[in-house]
């Protein structure tokens, strides 16, 4: 009689506190061999498998479709079978308190039909619960109903019985199984809304757009930066960090009664690359030069990447910054985290048209259009300066198409001239490839 | 002046001095100071005393009323336990705690309340007559006392049932204050004689011929085993108690010249001198001794001990037997095995057997030990205590609750008073057992829960019976009570059979305590709602379980206490505290109820909130018809209603 391995939500990524179980692969009290997948997290965007790393009995202390705290036990493999309770146990709970339930209920467990109190069916009917999540339960009530869907958040001192889907909080909607397929939200996707609930749901958010006359505009930028070569980010974030000094409403948030201004501004940047949406944070960005910013941007990436941010990385964003000009789109309505007043998007770069579009949403209980507008010109303008104007090319930069000879190498001096590519594109071709020798 | 007999034996005169010198030190010591509340002397009626009292054999008993120092110095010729008892000292024969009124010590009790002793006298002299020996009693009364309806409900039964009991009317021609020609219609022999009882007469100023005639009384109860009556014609040569006097000087005094001792310390002074200075010295030196002893310590008197609820739960099994046939049973068993058994009660001789049928057969199969009484609910419970006191376990049956008021004085002033007054030297193990509740229709003063009225009676246990298992366990620890135990009964439950609905989805527990404290609770869930109902309501919980669950979104858990009188408040408050919700439910109206005592209770024991709420019967008569009746008591929708609005 030993316990062999007990298995608890690991720590995968520093901000997911907490892991969805997404898979408990065996029933109470399988003989499981060592390697076998007993159990599958849901992180971020990933999946994480959980191996026995011996052969015994598995015992679950969890279910599918629920949210763990880190380092909880959520499984354990014992040598013998008996060893093993039969219950699981809820999410989010002290654990010896709920194991001492588990065995109380183990006494008592309940094999007849459950009863349901009058407002507890109204819930399950409105919200097309399959009554099978409450099998194993004497008596079910409205908030037996809402517990189990995770609504109210009402601190459940009971054990729950496995849970079918999860619905994010207060969306309720719904539920018709023969029309839908569901697909529950990943805990990632939960903290998400969490997260944008608070200033939206109040409606009381506005978006305004300017356009940035981007022509030149990396001639001389592209000089100053090191790795984000045509990129309007480092600048965007430089210049709106000192201008939210100027604006300090943007730089704040609403607090039910009040306003709170924060007394430093930290511009995050939002980034979703394979490993889930995250603000990193550039903390006191208005007294960072460009350089310091875009290695701040470098770097946070890089830990992002490597999934070794710190919590302080994350936390105390002032203002955010969205960019989605990679993804080619015209301009888009970002939505304002909580604890902030504004959110400014960077849509992609018109080549054409040589702009692009800044969008500026914020919120209306601590500012209004006017300012916005206000504020939102200024950032364009201040853009726009770092343009070369009359069109003064870094010589060096432009390359003949034909033979790759930059300017600044010509011996002439008639100069390049623009010319349509055989592709059909942009270029440069030197006199000499267009004259011949 | 007149002469007085010069024949009449010198030791009788000598008691009668001793008596009278008590009690004029009794005046003294409280004139200066010495002696706590009140004293009645009998000066002027001491013959009476030493007639009776001192005529008596050591088996018999006397039962007194507030003017005892007379009778019980002739019948105990105790004057140091009496003289202790009044300077409120532990060896006094009450302990310092019954003092002038409340006497106790070798068959001898007297009471303060009027009349109240009498059906107790006759309940007593009962006892020794099922014993089958020739011990008889007496029971003093004054010629007010005759205005008291209890003693005319004993007459009757005495007479009818032959119970060797004297009744010795003491006429001073007072009660209190009041003359006779007041207070006293018609004439006081031939209420006796109306009831067929033989009657005697004879006055203290004649002691010779009241000497013989008491003996010839005593004679008369005790060869014919049938009760006496006998009008001794007497006055009192002080005030009523103290100072209180209004009567007329040359009134008085004409009886003071009149009085037999009075005389003979003139006629005789020599004998009277020597006797009142030996008795007088005897007296001195006992109040001297006396005055130096200690009084009772209070812990002696009383000490508080704590309610502890007994946790070891058992599993409670359905019966297929109704609970009349339960108790039926219960009680054949014990009226054959059990010597002490005794029942009391209207209706209950078979074929009739109770109103209730609980008593049905008993009286074949032990006839002598089944009494179908008057219509006298005083006497029922009286004649019950006078038994309990005398070593049998009685049960007095009052055929419907609401005529416990009619006992009350029997419950309240004696059996609940005597164990403590006479300082623990006796205990009453009465038992009352009375069908409560309503849903029969019986209307306004046959369906009344009067509950309430009856759990605050200290030293009275008062047990409500239930549908949830059998009633023999309750009863079994009846039987075993040294202590008044009052039974309510449920009119409707008598009918039902034990926790024949059952529902799966609940367990069904007690624990094990001598009242049993019943509960019934979700199968597996944790409750969310402690609901307490107890007696015939609790069963109408049971049904309304699932119901309320359903209906208020609330898992109950329903405890049910036995013992009503001294509610199980650890179990209870463990509970609420866990469901943060707590209801009672009673029977009875609500003002000052039991539910009122249970939130108290528990609310002194609580840390944090507990949503608490009584439901009651509204504070009006129980009406006869369905739907009113159904309306006044606790129905299902108004408690499922009261539920939602005040724990929704
Ligand atoms: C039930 C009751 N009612 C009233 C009293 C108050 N009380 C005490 S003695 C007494 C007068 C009793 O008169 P009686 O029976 O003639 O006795 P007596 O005092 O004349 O000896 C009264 C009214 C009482 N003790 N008990
Ligand atoms: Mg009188």
């Amino acid at each position: 009689m030993a316990l062999l391995q007990e298995i608890q939500v690991p720590l995968l990524a520093v901000n997911d506190t907490t892991l969805t179980v997404v898979d408990v692969a065996y029933p109470n009290g399988q003989h499981i061999k060592k390697g076998d997948i007993i159990l599958v997290f849901e992180t971020s965007k990933t999946t994480y498998e959980v191996m026995a790393e011996v052969d015994g009995f598995v015992q679950y202390l969890c279910e599918a479709g629920r949210d763990y705290d880190v380092n909880q036990v959520v499984a354990k493999i014992f040598s013998t079978d008996a060893e093993v309770l039969k219950e699981p146990i809820a999410a989010k709970q002290d654990l010896t308190a709920q194991i001492q339930e588990v065995k109380q209920h183990i006494v008592n467990a309940w094999t007849g039909d459950t009863l349901y109190s009058v407002e507890a069916l109204r819930l399950i009917e409105s919200l097309h619960i399959d009554k099978s999540a409450f099998k194993g339960r004497d008596f079910v009530t409205r908030q037996d109903v809402e517990e189990l869907k995770g609504i109210n958040g009402i601190a459940n001192k009971k054990i729950a019985a496995p849970p079918v889907t999860a619905t994010p909080k207060k969306a309720i909607a719904p539920v018709d199984n023969s029309k839908v397929i569901i697909e529950r939200l990943s805990s990632n996707k939960k903290r998400e809304i969490e997260f944008l609930s608070p200033v939206q749901s109040t409606g009381l958010t506005s978006t305004i757009n300017v356009t940035v006359n981007t022509e030149g505009i990396f001639v001389h930028l592209n000089r100053s930066l090191k790795y984000f070569k045509n990129s309007l980010l480092p600048v965007i974030m430089y210049e709106t960090a000192r201008l939210l000094q100027k604006y300090p409403a943007l730089n704040g948030y609403f607090t039910g009664d009040g306003i709170a201004f924060y007394k430093q501004v930290n511009v995050g940047f939002a980034v979703d690359i394979d490993k889930g949406l995250k603000v990193l944070k550039i903390s006191n960005s208005a007294e960072k030069t460009l350089a310091d910013i875009e290695e701040n941007i470098m770097a946070l990436s890089t830990r992002y990447l490597d999934e070794t941010l710190q919590l302080e990385d994350l936390t105390d964003i002032t203002f955010t910054i969205t960019d989605l000009s990679s993804e080619g789109v015209a301009f888009f309505r970002p939505l304002i985290n909580m604890m902030n007043s504004g959110i400014l998007g960077i849509s992609a770069i018109d080549d054409k048209l040589q702009r692009c579009t800044l969008s500026c949403t914020f919120d209306h209980r601590v500012t209004e259009g006017k300012m916005v507008a206000t504020f939102l010109k200024e950032l364009a303008n201040r853009l726009e300066s770092y343009r070369a104007t009359n069109h003064i090319y870094p010589v060096k930069d432009i390359i003949c198409y034909k033979c790759s000879k930059s300017l600044a190498d010509e011996l002439g001096d008639v100069g390049f001239v623009k010319s349509i590519t055989p592709e059909g594109k942009e270029g440069y071709i030197c006199q000499s490839c267009l004259k011949g020798f | 002046m007149q002469s007085v007999s010069k024949t009449i034996s010198h030791r009788i005169i000598k008691e009668a001095i001793r008596i009278r010198r008590v009690e004029e030190k009794f005046l003294e010591l409280f004139s200066s100071g010495k002696l706590n509340g009140t004293v009645h002397t009998c000066v002027g009626q001491e013959f009476s005393a030493v007639a009776f009292a001192g005529q008596l054999k050591k088996k018999d008993f006397i039962f007194s009323n507030h003017r005892c120092h007379g009778h019980y110095i002739a019948f105990t010729g105790d004057i140091r336990g009496l003289l202790a008892e009044l300077l409120g000292k532990a060896s006094g024969v009450s302990g310092g705690i019954g003092s002038s009124q409340h006497l106790c010590n070798k068959n001898f009790y007297s009471n303060g309340i009027q009349g109240g002793i009498v059906p107790v006298a006759a309940g007593y002299a009962l006892g020794n007559k099922l014993r089958g020996d020739d011990s008889i009693g007496i029971v003093f009364i004054g010629d007010g006392t005759l205005g008291e309806g209890a003693l005319y409900e004993t007459m009757n039964i005495i007479s009818k049932w032959e119970i060797p009991l004297l009744i010795v009317c003491e006429n001073n021609l007072y009660a209190q204050s009041t003359p006779q020609h007041i207070n006293l219609a018609g004439d006081i022999v031939s209420r006796a004689t109306a009831f067929g009882i033989e009657t005697f007469e004879g006055d203290t100023w004649d002691p010779e011929f009241l000497i013989n005639k008491a003996q010839g009384a005593i004679d008369y109860v005790r060869s014919s085993k049938k009760p006496g009556f006998f009008l001794v014609n007497t006055y009192r040569l002080n005030a009523h108690s103290k100072g209180d006097d209004d009567r007329a000087k040359e009134e008085v005094e004409s009886y003071r010249n009149k009085d037999f001792l009075n005389i003979f310390s003139k006629e005789s002074a020599d004998y009277y001198n020597r006797y009142l200075e030996a008795i007088n010295r005897e007296i001195d030196e006992l109040v001297d001794e006396i005055l130096l002893e200690s009084e009772l310590p209070f812990e002696n008197y009383y000490q508080h001990k704590e309610i502890v609820s007994d946790n070891n739960w058992s599993a409670l099994e359905s019966i297929n037997k109704r609970q009349v046939e339960l108790l039926n049973k219960f009680f054949r068993d014990k009226i054959v095995a059990d010597d002490r058994t005794v029942f009391l009660g209207e209706d209950i001789l078979s074929p009739y057997g109770g109103a209730f049928k609980v008593t049905k057969e008993l009286s074949v199969l032990r006839p002598e030990r089944v009494f179908s009484t008057p219509i006298s609910e005083s006497a029922i419970t009286g004649i019950s205590n006078g038994l309990a006191l005398n070593g049998f376990k009685p049960l007095g049956e009052i055929m419907f609750g609401d005529f416990m008021t009619l006992a009350f004085d029997q419950i309240v002033n004696h059996a609940s008073k005597f164990h403590h007054m006479f300082n623990k030297k006796i205990n009453c193990p009465v038992v009352i057992r009375t069908p409560m509740g309503g849903r029969r229709g019986y209307g306004p003063t046959h369906s009344q829960t009067l509950d309430k009225f009856l759990v605050g009676i200290d030293n009275v246990k008062t047990v409500a019976l239930n549908t949830f298992f059998d009633p023999a366990i309750i009863y079994e620890s009846i039987f075993c009570e040294e202590h008044p135990v009052l039974v309510i009964e449920n009119k409707t439950d008598y009918g039902k059979r034990i926790l024949s609905n059952k529902h799966s989805h609940f367990l069904y527990e007690r624990n094990d305590d001598a009242y049993p404290v019943a509960r019934v609770r979700p199968a597996v869930s944790d409750p969310t709602i402690t609901i307490v109902a107890y007696g015939g309501m609790a069963d109408e919980m049971l049904s309304m379980l699932e119901a309320i669950f359903m209906e208020t979104d609330l898992k109950p858990e329903l405890i049910v206490p036995s013992l009503i009188s001294q509610l199980p408040i650890d179990i209870i408050t463990e509970s609420a505290m866990a469901t943060g919700r707590l209801l009672v439910i009673e029977e009875g109206s609500g003002y000052a109820g039991i539910g009122s005592e249970l939130l108290a209770s528990v609310a002194e024991r609580v840390e944090g909130p507990i949503k608490m709420k009584r439901i009651a019967a509204y504070p009006v008569p129980i009406p006869a018809v369905k739907s009113l009746e159904h309306a006044v008591l606790p129905e299902k929708q108004r408690i499922v209603k009261e539920i939602k609005e005040i724990f929704g």
